[in-house]
């Protein structure tokens, strides 16, 4: 216990470094084309291997090429609120701006990637099980994962006071993590109409390496397109929050009305 | 009987959202910076030419 | 610096706190979230025939039989866990996956001289591979779709639709010897 007050400090000292905007645009820009342009080319590549050049499954035919659209998006739809989660630890006990500003802008991202997530899921449902829908615990885990994600938009944007919007929705978020194990394990614990995870950490994938390679791909492709949609949008919002102080700040009250003429 | 239907609408859904999010974030941040831009650079002119303040 | 460590320290007990009562909460509804009960949970028990449930399990091999009444066809098999079978009887056109062997979730209900379902879901299992791949398992005598699981993923997952090809051709299949390693127990 008491090494951790100077562990604490520590990380916060290493947090608050890059709470600084002018030192987070500078790394900012020169990260944005590392993720740009490999996630551009890994999704273009995995998704064209995947649509073009694996083979059909033997039981699912041509069907199974949905799962390299669906099985990266499901999995950034977890990791995009376990991001949330880490963002909120990080606002709620070192107060960091950042990391709400962050928070801010990975909501309607996430949403996004849920959402195609759900939507890929019901097309492939549909002509392989025979239903757009079930109220199975994975599909009703994702589903709340969903909603989570759409409290968590609502919430950070509810307060005229852009404080308590983020603590409430840090909050939100840190309660909305115990669905992400309970996503992740649902096949496990309960009979589903959802298959099991093919790809585990113990053992070998459950997967012809001939459709493990292409759903490889497309997955750092999603991954790092999601960083840099994220990055992008949160370099927009540190900037725009600066714009709005250079506005506010009683030195510029003067060009003030002009800016907002124009 | 096949299954391509489900299989495009998943693509296009993909190829939509993806769209959609990028080309709005890079919007966004040339708005931002082309904005910011605007605001720091004419600092020392308006100083000048707004004395009531 | 000791309030951002007491936050800290509150933040892990309510997260803490949280996923325990979550835990607790799954624990006690678990029965409820499960999707489909078993045929030997069916057989234990039998659910009143006026409540809908949804049954679970692999179609036995063998035990499929179709015809048809006018337009409608009519389907009646087996579905097992292993350990109890009940057969199952559905009008209607069943999904593109049904085959024997596959696992499907059929939602209906029990009555005495069987289950009547309304609705048949194909279940899908992890397992994907290319059809030539599953040929050439069929082939060598490693795996029986109708009965039961592929082998262990590491003995084909490397292998390659050309492997597959080529050990399809020659039917002794004297050259695809390396692609293919000879696992031992070809278990289900």
């Amino acid at each position: 216990m008491s090494a951790t007050p100077t562990l604490v400090a520590r990380a916060g000292t290493f947090f608050h470094r890059y709470a600084n905007p002018g030192r987070f645009l500078k790394l900012g820009a020169r990260l944005q084309p590392w993720l740009t342009w490999p996630a551009l080319l890994f999704t273009l590549a995995g998704l064209g291997w995947g649509l073009f050049f694996s083979p059909a499954d033997w039981q699912q035919g041509d069907s199974v090429r949905i799962m390299y659209v669906h099985v990266p998006a499901a999995m950034l739809a977890s990791a995009g609120y376990a991001g949330l989660a880490v963002c909120a630890v990080l606002s709620l006990v070192w107060r960091h701006p950042l990391a709400d500003l962050a928070a801010v802008e990975i909501g309607p991202v996430g949403a996004c990637i849920t959402a195609l997530c759900l939507a890929t899921g019901s097309l492939w449902g549909k002509p392989m099980w025979g239903t757009w829908w079930v109220w199975d615990a994975r599909l009703t885990s994702v589903l709340v994962l969903f909603f989570l994600y759409l409290g968590h938009i609502a919430l950070i944007r509810a307060f005229d006071d852009p404080q308590r919007g983020y603590r409430a929705a840090a909050i939100l978020a840190l309660a909305g993590a115990v669905d992400l194990p309970i996503i992740k394990f649902s096949v496990q614990w309960w009979n589903t109409l959802h298959q099991p995870d093919s790809i585990t950490l113990t053992g070998a994938p459950t997967m012809s390496s001939s459709m493990l390679w292409p759903l490889a791909l497309s997955t750092l492709g999603f991954s790092l397109g999601f960083a840099a949609i994220v990055l992008a949008r949160t370099r927009a919002a540190v900037m725009e929050s600066r714009i709005r102080s250079l506005l506010s700040s009683p030195r510029r009250r003067g060009s003030n009305a002009a800016g907002d003429a124009a | 009987m096949t299954h391509l239907p489900y299989i495009l609408a998943s693509y296009g859904l993909a190829a939509v959202i993806a769209l959609t999010l990028s080309v709005g974030a890079a919007v966004r941040l040339k708005k931002a910076r082309t904005r910011l831009a605007a605001l720091e650079r004419p600092t020392d002119r308006t100083t000048g030419a707004t004395p009531s303040l | 610096m000791t309030r951002k460590t007491r936050r800290l320290w509150l933040v892990l007990a309510c997260v803490a706190c949280l996923g325990a009562a979550a835990a607790l909460m799954l624990k006690a509804f678990s029965s409820d979230i499960v999707f489909f009960v078993t045929p030997s949970q069916v057989a234990a028990s039998a659910p009143p025939p006026d409540r809908t449930v949804r049954l679970g399990g692999m179609v036995v091999a063998g035990s499929v039989k179709r015809e048809k009444q006018g337009e409608t066809p009519i389907a009646r098999f087996d579905v097992t866990d292993g350990q109890a079978a009940v057969t199952v009887r559905y009008e209607g056109i069943l999904p593109d996956l049904f085959r024997e062997g596959q696992s499907v979730v059929a939602v209906g209900t029990m009555h005495k001289d069987g289950f009547v379902a309304s609705e048949v879901l194909a279940k899908h299992d992890e397992t994907y591979m290319p059809k030539e791949v599953a040929e050439a398992l069929k082939k060598s005598g490693k795996w029986d779709p109708r009965f039961g699981p592929p082998p262990s993923a590491a003995s084909w997952n490397s292998m390659t639709v050309q492997d597959a090809k080529k050990d399809l051709a020659p039917a002794g299949a004297p050259s695809g010897a390396p692609t293919a390693p000879p696992t031992s127990p070809a278990s289900n």
